[in-house]
């Protein structure tokens, strides 16, 4: 069973979430604070956490930063604030996706799936790829730079993939949504935050990338 | 009739005022002129009388004295006419064409009596002086001179203090004319950011001016405008605010009604029933406050980027589970556009939705161009929206008929309003009307939307 971990200060909507979550057949556990929650992963990790923005302590964003610190598990926002600011500061803590209360939980359901599916990425047919001083083993899940394994999440691994696989070749915002995300239309800002995150770690020069280079317009492309 | 305008009347003000004036003072010159030149004329015509009248007594002193040659002795030039009153006879140069007719039996009188006297005459319709000079005892000498040449003058005279006045009129007029349109600059300022700001432009504000006059008016304006947008932001924040605070209690509904719905076929028939209208309930509230915050932002300009509205169009209709062969490109249309992509999906959507729910479902969605305008056309085979409706329908809350309905009031109310506003952000416009072979046509105009 897959195991979801709830970060939620409101008691009414942990337990109903909790409820409806394992109503989809998850294995679901609450934590009222972030403090509570970053224990509770790390004591027993959970395969996807939920987290809330707004936390008494520690925020929402702090949680996210320091979940991302220790590993890789998929992290979804779940909040009523819609700013663009929060959204995108939410994802640059590290998140792998958000969305805005009231979610239907058939719907949050159908992200955890996706988020779950792209964490189990199917291999592409090469065992490395190889962009200049950047390895990546889809199969290995590794991503090398100058030799030197980075830490990047599934999510940022599966949009390097997914990148790699038709390289040289742009691929517009949507196409990463579907592909990566499994969105049919979507949030762009999804694509863009994680674009950067991964320049962060791949580039030499993440304001001047070589690699991952934009394309007004038009989407992102990996080139040599 | 119209009532004349500010500057209309302002204007002719100043005309009147200044052919007032100008008239005033050319009658004053026109009277002073004429007087002066009467006077000197009368006192060269008195010296000229006196002289002649010497030279006749001179001459009717001699011995049987011939009058006529007398008279024909005097150097008169052309202007003057002398006449000799003798014996109660009329002495002339020549004959008597009336001449002594005109002669007044007052001055007469006065000569007679030993006067010399002077009186402006009418001879023949020519103005004239007449001037008598008594010579001796029953004789009186008299001399007409002739004002023609003044009168011509004055004539002149007239007509160019006319024309003066005139022209300084129409002076009066322009500078009337010209002081009102910069005195109403400041009104038309005025009147241009009313416009703007008539048109959505909360930005639009009077610039200082360092007028005393004006300042008052300027600021009291800017204040009104900073008033009203502080007020329709108060209420469009607390529109916002109250869905936002909505949002989390909502979503403890949400999850617990799809509880709830999981388990209806352990429930009791009763209480299956009441747990689907708490999921279904839930689910439109759901919709509302979506709706209500997103119409609350949406009054933001257009977040333009090019977008395949084709394939926004396809996926729109397989959101709905509607055949995406539903979307028809006109020829020559070109499917990427410059437009919002989260307002365009939401046209899509809302217009799908609406003919689903009022019109039957919807029959073809048809994407096209005017020029630079892209042009989304929504077509159902329902009972289409009545002309007097067809304005009414794109205001919020306002649902078609429950009659038309399928599902009667399954909606938030809000998604044409939000096509409407999705339009009106872009600079276009949505509207309804009859589709050919019967149906509402939906049509959204995106302006420059494509190049």
């Amino acid at each position: 069973m897959t195991g979801v971990l709830v970060i939620e200060d409101d008691d009414r909507i942990r337990l109903a979430l909790l409820l409806a979550l394992e109503d989809e057949g998850y294995a679901a556990r609450g934590a009222a604070t972030a403090e509570e929650g970053l224990r509770a992963q790390r004591q027993d990790p959970a395969d996807n956490v939920l987290v809330d923005l707004m936390l008494p302590g520690l925020d929402g964003f702090e949680c996210i930063r320091q979940l991302r610190r220790d590993d890789d598990v998929p992290i979804v926002v779940i909040s009523a604030r819609d700013d663009t600011h929060d959204i995108v500061a939410a994802l640059e803590a590290g998140a792998d996706d958000y969305v805005v209360k009231p979610v239907a939980i058939k719907e949050l359901s159908a992200r955890l799936r996706a988020l779950r599916r792209r964490a189990r990425a199917a291999a592409p047919a090469v065992s490395v790829l190889t962009f200049g001083e950047l390895e990546i083993s889809p199969e290995a899940g590794e991503v090398r730079r100058d030799g030197q394994p980075v830490p990047v999440t599934r999510t940022e691994f599966r949009l390097l993939c997914e990148l790699a696989e038709h390289a040289g070749r742009v691929l517009s915002r949507q196409q990463l949504l579907s592909r990566v995300w499994g969105y049919h239309t979507g949030d762009e800002r999804l694509v863009d935050v994680h674009v950067g995150r991964l320049r962060q770690k791949i580039e030499s020069d993440p304001a001047n990338p070589r690699h991952l280079v934009t394309l007004r317009g038009l989407g992102y492309k990996l080139q040599r | 009739m119209r009532r004349l305008g500010l500057r209309a009347r302002v204007t002719a003000g100043f005309a009147v005022g200044a052919l007032l004036l100008a008239a005033s003072m050319a009658l004053v010159s026109y009277e002073l002129t004429r007087r002066s030149l009467l006077d000197e004329r009368e006192r060269t015509a008195l010296r000229a009388a006196y002289f002649d009248a010497a030279v006749v007594r001179t001459g009717l002193d001699a011995e049987a004295p011939d009058v006529a040659e007398v008279l024909r002795s005097l150097d008169t030039g052309g202007n003057r006419r002398p006449l000799l009153y003798r014996d109660d006879q009329w002495y002339l140069r020549t004959a008597d064409d009336g001449l002594t007719a005109a002669v007044p039996a007052e001055l007469q009188r006065l000569v007679r009596g030993g006067e010399p006297a002077v009186q402006r005459v009418r001879i023949d319709g020519q103005p004239a002086l007449l001037v008598g000079v008594p010579v001796a005892e029953a004789v009186g000498y008299y001399e007409v001179t002739s004002l023609r040449e003044l009168e011509e003058t004055l004539q002149v005279l007239a007509l160019a203090l006319t024309a003066v006045a005139i022209v300084v009129a129409g002076s009066g007029a322009a500078v009337g004319w010209y002081a009102t349109r910069h005195s109403l600059r400041p009104l038309t300022a005025v009147a241009d950011a009313a416009e703007k700001i008539a048109a959505g432009s909360f930005t639009a504000r009077l610039a200082p001016t360092t007028d005393p006059d004006l300042t008052r008016l300027s600021t009291s304006f800017n204040h009104m405008v900073d008033q009203l947008a502080r007020r329709i932001e108060r209420d469009r924040r607390f529109a916002a605010d109250v869905s936002h605070e909505l949002r989390s209690p909502l979503q403890t509904l949400s999850a617990a009604a799809s509880v709830l719905a999981n388990r209806r076929e352990h429930l009791d028939e009763r209480t299956a029933l009441a747990a689907g209208l708490v999921a279904d309930e839930v689910a439109r509230f759901q919709q509302l406050v979506n709706d209500l915050i997103e119409l609350a932002r949406s009054d933001r300009p257009a977040d333009r980027a090019p977008v395949d509205v084709a394939a926004l169009a396809r996926e729109a209709c397989r959101s709905r589970s509607l055949p995406d062969a539903l979307v028809r490109v006109a020829p020559g249309t070109a499917t990427t556009w410059s437009v919002d992509r989260r307002r365009v999906e939401q046209i899509l959507v809302n217009l799908l939705d609406n003919a689903v729910r009022y019109g039957g479902g919807p029959v073809a969605v048809r994407l096209a161009r005017q020029g630079g305008t892209g042009v989304v056309e929504v077509d159902d085979e329902g009972p289409g929206v009545p002309v007097a409706e067809r304005e009414a329908v794109f205001d919020r809350f306002v649902r078609a008929r429950a009659a038309h309905a399928r599902a009667g009031g399954d909606g938030s109310g809000l998604g044409l309003a939000l096509v409407a506003q999705h339009a009106a952000a872009h600079g276009g416009r949505a509207e309804v009307g009859d589709r050919p072979g019967g149906g509402a046509r939906f049509r959204v105009e995106l302006p420059e939307a494509l190049r």
